[in-house]
């Protein structure tokens, strides 16, 4: 259990015209789960190498408890990883595997043995220990290359993409397992992972990453909510939140923007009072599919919600509920309809826009407007 | 209908198997010849035909090959050489190849800045032909005072072999992930422990590739016995062709037979017990996760 910081993480691989990681602030307090998401090539699995020490960082510091470790060796650090590819040794058996570290690191075989055991229980693969990997299946290896992170215990664990070889059923149980394990053993791990999902449901703070720069840090709450630009609200969530490019009008009773539908049928959709700066000015309205409805009795006085006929082009029921896609100022938004009430594709629907939770973005910066 | 169709399957398998057995017997008629003869008596093979098999069996050419042939002008067979092929090629084969590991584990999973470069050069090596380096090769060995010996023959055959087993184990050794070695390096293990615990247990099938081409390489090699040993450093190779040009008399050509066989065999043996894993070692090398 120990507490990280990145400082200023810098690097740039030898030959490489860009940094690959340009300048990452990450503070990771004690026990604390935190996942690093984004795209493939946003430097994430640099990250995770550098702070494990196999790459080495061009600038910035690591810091353990305070401790600078950043020049250290990465068998110093004190820092496990359990890989995508699990990276099991194929020779060994399960139990060679898990007590090789502990075997290099010289310690007595009665208590290389009890280590063993302590963690085939905790995992439940004592069956296993004499078996060799290719002998396991994917989620067997899975729980072995845990195992052997977990028998050196060590003060933060790293975990690159650990699901992504497995099939969906297995994932969502070992998710469950990993996050089970997190709360028992209350250890500080970073996560990598391109899996937006993963990442909503087993951390405590989300950092998401694009291009070597940290994007936004926070709790899932905040990074679903109030996502910090444009790369971030369409990153996180599934089906990803719809963008539509509006201009904020004025009139006697406050702001609003005008959508027009696939047919030219047209609705003012009520907008908050921070965006009276941008009056007359374009912004791009972040709508989630949630947001969009079938009407509901008890919302209708609210002012911020409006209604609206829209001719639905495409529904994908998902079974709790259908996926309609709509055509608002010539964008495909999606919403999110009542499985119970069926919406037939090519049909007109009455919707309903809850503005409550709509998001704003300046189309320049492509940043948040804030409140 | 169908009566047809069988019959056409039938002529093709057939036709296959007639032709494959065919090329087999072309494959395998000079070793017959050679193995046919060197049983038969000089008188037999002076009067019968060449395909017959030996009125009267005798290993009196292999007793003779082996220990009394004369090999310019000593006569005590090829026994000698034999033994001298033995002590050049098992060294030179084993160093060769732990040397062409220790190369492909640097080159795959320890890259340096050049290091692609450096293989590209090594691979180089594969292509220089013996001949160009015959001179240069007698001077050095000269200057190191191994002219003429074991060491000397061991030392060029280990340098010739480093070039095919460094791309042996390089090839290989790529295909292994690198999670791999980064999981050993958090386990602690260092440069060594990585290679002798991780990667060379993982690496029997190459190994065995390296071993039978090495070995078939060194052992047949002439050019280079015949120019850096001498007497009774000599390879079996060298002494072959001595027992063949040394002639008294008639010519006896059970006895050469016989000699040509034994020289053979030993590259034969290594193919037999090892060969599975060569087939098996150049088509495999990924080790899954």
């Amino acid at each position: 259990m120990s507490q990280l910081e990145l400082r200023d993480i810098r690097k740039t691989y030898a030959g490489a015209p860009d940094e690959t990681l340009k300048g990452i602030n990450i503070n990771i307090a004690s026990g604390e789960f935190l996942t690093l998401v984004g795209p493939s090539g946003c430097g994430k699995s640099t990250l995770m190498n550098s702070i494990a020490g196999l790459e080495t960082i061009t600038g910035g510091s690591i810091l353990m408890d305070g401790k600078d470790i950043s020049g250290m060796e990465p068998k110093d650090r004190g820092i496990a990883i359990v890989f995508q590819s699990y990276a099991l040794y194929p020779t060994m058996s399960v139990r060679e595997n898990i007590a090789f570290g502990l075997k290099i690191r010289r310690m007595p075989k009665e208590e290389i043995r009890q280590e063993v055991e302590r963690v085939a229980n905790l995992l439940q693969i004592s069956p296993l220990l004499d078996k060799k990997p290719s002998r396991l299946s994917g989620g067997q290896q899975q729980r072995v290359a845990m195992g052997r992170a977990l028998a050196r215990r060590p003060k933060v664990y790293l975990f690159d993409e650990p699901l992504s070889n497995l099939d969906a059923k297995l994932r969502v149980e070992m998710r469950t397992e990993i996050k089970k394990l997190h709360q028992r053993l209350k250890t500080t791990i970073v996560y990598v992972t391109h899996d937006q999902i993963e990442a909503m449901t087993l951390a405590d703070r989300i950092a998401v990453l694009k291009d070597g720069e940290l994007q936004q840090l926070g709790t899932p709450k905040e990074v679903y909510d109030t996502p910090e630009n444009l790369f971030v609200a369409s990153f996180m969530g599934s089906p990803s939140m719809s963008f539509i490019e509006v201009t904020v009008d004025r009139s006697d009773t406050g702001l609003s923007v005008m959508v027009e539908g696939g047919d030219g049928r047209t609705l003012a959709l009520p907008v908050p009072e921070y965006l009276e700066n941008w009056a007359g000015r374009r912004v791009v309205l972040g709508i989630r599919p949630e947001h969009i409805s079938q009407p509901h009795e008890q919302k209708r006085d609210n002012l911020m919600v409006a209604e609206g006929r829209f001719t639905v082009e495409v529904t994908e029921p998902t079974g709790p509920d259908v996926l309609a896609v709509i055509r608002l100022n010539d964008t495909d938004v999606q919403c999110r309809l009542d499985a119970e009430h069926p919406v037939e594709w090519g049909a007109e629907a009455e919707l309903m826009f809850d503005m409550r939770k709509v998001v704003f973005f300046d189309p320049e910066s492509e940043k948040r407007i804030r409140p | 209908m169908t009566d047809l169709v069988r019959t056409g399957f039938r002529f093709s398998r057939v036709a296959i198997y007639g032709v494959l057995l065919l090329a087999c017997l072309v494959y395998l008629i000079p070793l017959i010849i050679m193995l046919i003869t060197s049983f038969k008596t000089p008188m037999d093979i002076r009067t019968g035909n060449l395909l017959a098999l030996p009125t009267d069996w005798t290993s009196m050419g292999w007793t003779k090959a082996w220990s009394e042939a004369c090999t310019g002008v000593q006569c005590e067979g090829v026994k000698g050489y034999f033994w001298n092929s033995f002590k050049m090629t098992v060294p030179a084969v084993l160093i060769s190849t732990l040397l062409g590991a220790f190369n492909g584990y640097v080159l795959s999973k320890w890259k340096f800045k050049g290091s692609d470069l450096m293989f590209g050069m090594m691979l180089f090596g594969c292509f220089v032909p013996f001949q160009v380096v015959l001179l240069p090769m007698a001077a050095t060995l000269g200057k190191l005072g191994l002219a003429n010996t074991t060491a000397g023959l061991v030392l060029v055959h280990v340098i010739y072999g480093v070039a095919f087993t460094t791309l042996f184990f390089r090839n290989y050794y790529v295909a292994i992930p690198d999670a791999l070695v980064k999981a050993a390096r958090l386990d602690g293990a260092g440069f060594f422990t990585i290679f002798f615990r991780i990667l060379l247990p993982l690496s029997t099938p190459i190994f065995m590739v390296s071993l039978i081409w090495q070995f078939t390489q060194i052992w047949n090699d002439f050019l280079f016995g015949v120019v850096f040993a001498s007497g009774d450093s000599q390879p079996i190779t060298v002494a072959l062709s001595n027992l063949v040009n040394t002639t008294t008399g008639v010519k006896e050509y059970n006895v050469d037979m016989a000699a040509a066989m034994i020289a053979a065999l030993p590259t034969l043996v290594v193919y037999i017990v090892a060969g599975k894993y060569f087939i098996r070692g150049l088509t495999a090398g990924s080790v899954k996760g």
